[in-house]
């Protein structure tokens, strides 16, 4: 019997190689979508699955109001906790962020990156896998882990245990090896203990929220009791000291500045629902992979409703060998194993197919995602077979129930070929494919727009020609004349890079076009509290980046007060502050009295999804500790002398200020752009799915109209013998599409209104959804369905009459 | 009316040529009700197709109503045909997915009838054909004999110059059959030409005229003597 069966499909796929190309093409295009979806879906799960303490460790974040919820907690709550919060296992505090450095081993001096500061006993919250040395007092006093992969770069073949290391003006001894097995939210390279120090430093402030503390509780039920213990600390420690500076009672204050309060994420969830994105690896960026998911399981529906609508079509082409099956004693049940036999088969093509066209546009899609995906993985093969069921099931069963169910005499006399059966759920599935195809032209039109926006939305400064150099500014805070010495080293900087040919003017502020400023301080102004971000600046910033004033003046050399107090607010911190009229008021800021001179007009220092923040712009000078904040310098350059100036700065840069680290820029413009990298790339992801999506639907449309004007036409012949013009023909032909095209239409509009405006959501500054995109939409649509129906239905007027009228 | 000479027709595949019509000359004049008789392939229906603006020829003239159709365009030969010429099939050719009204209408909308007008010749025939109550009903819902008296509705909505008939009565019982051919007759009466294909000797002895085939190639003519005038009286 199989034999049989497989002659048939035989036969079948040699005398429609066209159809089942189209067929197979569009399932494995559709599994390829899902394939894609699955590898990323399953690296993001796959973060912190390993470690056996997932659901016993807490990621502490601190909302502090006002919108500051940061992953970092105070140094003053470790001496507390103990006793306070029985419920804790054991705490680990780290400094919260990749460092990177030099790192010298003998003659070797290279640049290692995810270098953490963590306590003692990080190993138990993160048990890599330990491949030399000893993990429990690896970073006791001046000892480092690191890991295979630097262990590797430095020592090669050597035993790295008790190897000495210079990183940042210190020697280190490597106590141990690791090795990370899976995806972690922290990953580092190298493991240091310098965190300790600062704990100690810190361990009475507790208004200084630098630190990440990691939490193991005895048991995961009690994180909410622990929880409002460590919140209960805060009020206690914090809010009611600071309150009875403020002479008000802690409930006043907290009304107006609210205490701080903690958030407890487990460890197993991290990784794509935590609120901030302050753990080391980052956040998985959830609406993505889920906008990823989604789409491709559309795009999977789409290609399976194209299967069914050409399995059903075609199959009353094979009505007559189903009749004489039947005649000849075949169940309904057999029938039905057949069709299905052919549609496993189809399925295991299609599959293959997919994975040809994963593993070929991989290392696109890693880049795309920043990963290193790799089609690999118990997992992934279980969810293969269970796509490949699935498939089966949904695309298999309906064909081959349909197919045996047809009447076997009426098969058999013929005249089948016109049969109604099965008509309106080809239609319906018609309808849903156009509906999907709606959503995607409609949907890439609107994240177009968006990202089209951002590029060419005014900014509120000019960086087509700045250069943004990385500075990587070392200092030596021990040294009483530090802030001169950083301020002095920026200065002459700054005057050896104007004198290269090419550079017109040279600036930096503590701050990035695309980064914003990572230091702010908040102030009271008439009972207001603002935390606006602290950007010193040189003198002529704001005017070298074409940033406008609107109200005082810019600061200047020629005011002596410039360096003293003045200060200028951004529109923004104006408004919140409720100023009218704000030059020459008075700001008292961390201790000191600054005196507004000027409003800056608002400009984007961070990605167009925020709002632009209050902002606070002084002189380095005016507060001499800022020029630690200053990591950028910018430059003016001429773009006619672009070539020689670059190589020119470089050298200068390698040979004189940073001969260890990469020397690197770009332009501000540039770098700016990169804050919606993301969404370019969403929407060139949307672009290249909507492609899919069109070619897979337009397939569907072609096959199925083809077989629709095959059934009609006899139908065509009689009317063309009545006197039908080919004209009237291909409207009477079209027309049912042109309607299933517009149902579609409709279908999509309130979705994807829906779901695109929940998009644009993501953006402070976003479009409006206007009707463009639907109008365009729609036209593109109703085309491309007009020219493979009418290209279809010409075909089908030219044809010999006679071969329909008489054999029947 | 009808004017054919020296007309040939070959059929050609990629092994054979198979000479379908061979220097076939016939005519027919206006009022005429003439019958093609000849064994199956003996090119009787390729001769009616060609009559029918259906097929093309291969050499040879075709005139009808003194205009030269060999040479014509497709869209040219489509004007004539839908003016001038009403077809009856064996297997009656209806729309299954219109309506008997639908079925009878086509035509006058494929010659630009107004609706208003439209709606008063279906009407109109449809009682003449004794089908009015069956308008509505769909062409699968109706006997055989019903069905080709929808499809002779639809061949005559158009008041054609000619009307052809492909083996009307060859899906019907003799009753049936009967009735078809008399209406036929009824229509030759009233003026109209009629060009028939038939196996049957007795639908043969309805016409005029029956012309024998054989091959491809004219056999022989025969003028029949069954009076018209009685069979008018016997309807």
């Amino acid at each position: 019997m199989l034999k049989n069966w497989i002659k048939i499909f035989l036969y079948q796929l040699k005398n429609n190689k066209f159809f089942t190309a189209l067929n197979v093409l569009g399932l494995s295009l559709g599994i390829a979508g899902l394939v894609f979806a699955i590898l990323y879906w399953n690296d993001e799960q796959s973060y912190n699955a390993w470690n056996p303490n997932k659901e016993k460790v807490f990621y502490t974040v601190t909302n502090l109001g006002e919108g500051n919820i940061w992953g970092s907690s105070s140094a003053a709550l470790a001496p507390k906790l103990p006793t306070a919060v029985p419920e804790i296992e054991s705490f680990c505090y780290t400094n919260g962020w990749y460092d990177n450095g030099i790192f010298k081993y003998k003659e070797k001096k290279q640049l290692v990156e995810k270098v953490m500061s963590a306590q003692q006993n990080f190993f138990s919250f993160f048990p890599f896998t330990i491949l030399r040395g000893n993990a429990a007092t690896a970073l006791q006093n001046d000892g480092m882990a690191v890991s295979e992969s630097v262990a590797k770069q430095f020592f090669g073949t050597e035993d790295p245990v008790n190897k000495q290391v210079f990183y940042k003006k210190k020697y280190y001894t490597v106590k141990c090896v690791y090795k990370i097995e899976g995806r972690s939210s922290y990953e580092p390279a190298v493991i240091v203990n310098d965190v300790e120090t600062y704990l100690k430093e810190n361990q009475d402030k507790w208004g200084n929220f630098s630190y990440s503390l990691l939490l193991k509780l005895k048991n995961p039920a009690d994180a909410d009791i622990a929880r409002q213990k460590i919140d209960k600390l805060y009020f206690d420690y914090r809010t009611v000291p600071s309150a009875k500076e403020s002479g008000m009672t802690p409930q006043e204050y907290e009304k107006k500045y609210e205490s701080a309060h903690v958030i407890l994420e487990p460890l197993k969830s991290l990784r794509l629902h935590s609120v901030v994105e302050d753990a080391p690896e980052g956040r998985g960026n959830l609406q993505f992979l889920t906008i990823m998911v989604v789409l491709s399981l559309l795009i999977l529906i789409l290609s399976i409703v194209n299967y069914i609508n050409l399995a059903t079509a075609g199959a009353i082409k094979r009505a007559k060998e189903v009749g004489v099956r039947k005649i000849l004693g075949a169940g309904k049940a057999n029938i039905i194993r057949q069709f299905v036999f052919e549609t496993v088969i189809t399925t295991l093509f299609a599959i293959l197919l997919s994975l040809v066209i994963v593993e070929l546009s991989l290392p696109y899609y890693n880049d795309f995602l920043y990963k290193e995906l790799v089609i690999y993985g118990g997992q992934f093969y279980l969810q293969l077979i269970l796509i490949f069921i699935v498939v089966v099931i949904a695309a298999g069963i309906f064909p081959a129930v349909y197919v045996s169910n047809f009447e076997t005499l009426k098969v058999l006399k013929g005249n089948f070929g016109r049969s109604k059966s099965g008509i309106w759920l080809r239609n319906a599935m018609l309808i849903l494919q156009f509906a999907i195809a709606s959503f995607f032209i409609v949907g890439s039109y609107i994240v177009y727009q968006q990202v089209d926006y951002m590029a060419t939305k005014d900014l509120g400064f000019s960086g087509s020609q700045v250069i943004d150099i990385t500075y990587n500014n070392s200092y030596d805070r021990e040294d009483e004349n530090s802030e001169k010495i950083t301020l002095q080293k920026f200065y002459s900087i700054k005057d050896r890079l104007s004198k290269i040919k090419g550079i017109k003017e040279v600036s930096a502020g503590t701050f990035a076009f695309g980064g914003g400023s990572i230091n702010t301080s908040g102030f009271i102004y008439k009972d207001i509290f603002v935390q606006p971000q602290n950007m010193a600046v040189d003198f002529n910033m704001l005017e070298m980046m074409k940033i406008k004033i609107t109200q005082g003046r810019g600061l200047s050399e020629k005011f002596a007060s410039d360096t003293i107090e003045s200060a200028l607010l951004n529109e923004t911190a104006v408004r919140m502050i409720k100023e009218k009229d704000p030059i020459g008021k008075t700001i008292e800021w961390n201790d000191k009295k600054l005196k507004v001179v000027g409003v800056v007009a608002d400009f984007h220092n961070k990605g167009l999804n925020q709002d632009i923040p209050p902002m606070i712009f002084f002189h380095f000078k005016t507060v001499p500790w800022m020029i630690y904040n200053v990591h950028n310098i910018f430059a003016t350059v001429d773009p006619k002398e672009l070539e020689t100036t670059l190589p020119e700065i470089e050298k200068y840069w390698v040979s004189e200020i940073d001969p260890d680290y990469p020397f690197s820029y770009d332009f501000v413009d540039k770098r700016f752009a990169r804050t919606y990298e993301s969404y370019a790339k969403q929407r060139n992801l949307f672009s290249l799915l909507n492609l899919v999506v069109i070619t897979i639907a337009l397939f569907g449309l072609f096959a199925l109209a083809s077989y629709s004007i095959q059934r009609r036409m006899k139908e065509i012949a009689i009317r063309k013998t009545l006197g039908a013009e080919t004209q009237t023909l291909l409207k009477e032909l079209s027309k049912q599409y042109i309607v299933f095209c517009v149902i579609g239409f409709v279908i999509a509009l309130f979705p994807a209104y829906m779901l695109l405006d929940k998009w644009l959501d993501n953006f402070a500054f976003r479009i409006s959804i206007s009707p463009i995109p639907f109008i365009v939409g729609f036209i593109v649509l109703m085309l491309l369905t007009l020219i493979v129906v009418l290209s279809k239905a010409f075909q089908a007027t030219r044809v010999n009459v006679l071969k329909y009228l008489k054999y029947e | 009316m009808i004017n054919i000479q020296n007309l040939s027709k070959i059929f050609s595949t990629e092994e054979i040529e198979t000479k379908a019509l061979n220097n076939v000359s016939l005519q027919i004049q206006q009022g005429e009700f003439v019958t093609i008789m000849g064994a199956s392939g003996c090119g009787k229906s390729t001769l009616l197709n060609i009559v029918g603006l259906l097929d093309n020829v291969s050499s040879g003239s075709y005139k009808l109503l003194d205009r030269e159709i060999n040479g014509l365009s497709e869209a040219e030969k489509s004007k004539i045909r839908k003016q001038n010429i009403g077809f009856v099939f064996q297997n009656f050719n209806l729309i299954d997915e219109l309506s008997v009204y639908d079925n009878i209408e086509l035509p006058l909308i494929y010659n630009n009838v107004p609706a208003s007008e439209r709606k008063k010749k279906v009407e109109a025939i449809a009682e003449r054909l004794a089908i009015s109550h069956r308008l509505k009903h769909y062409p699968q819902q109706l006997s055989g004999g019903q069905q080709q008296r929808v499809a002779v509705a639809r061949a005559l909505i158009n008041d054609p110059k000619i009307i052809l008939a492909d083996e009307p009565t060859g899906n019907l019982d003799s009753k049936n059959g009967n009735e078809v051919m008399e209406l036929l007759t009824d229509l030759h009466a009233n003026g109209a030409t009629i060009l028939m294909v038939t196996h049957s000797d007795y639908d043969a002895s309805f016409s005029q005229k029956t012309i024998f085939m054989k091959d491809g190639m004219v056999l022989t003519e025969k003028q029949n003597s069954r009076n018209v005038d009685v069979l008018v009286s016997n309807s």
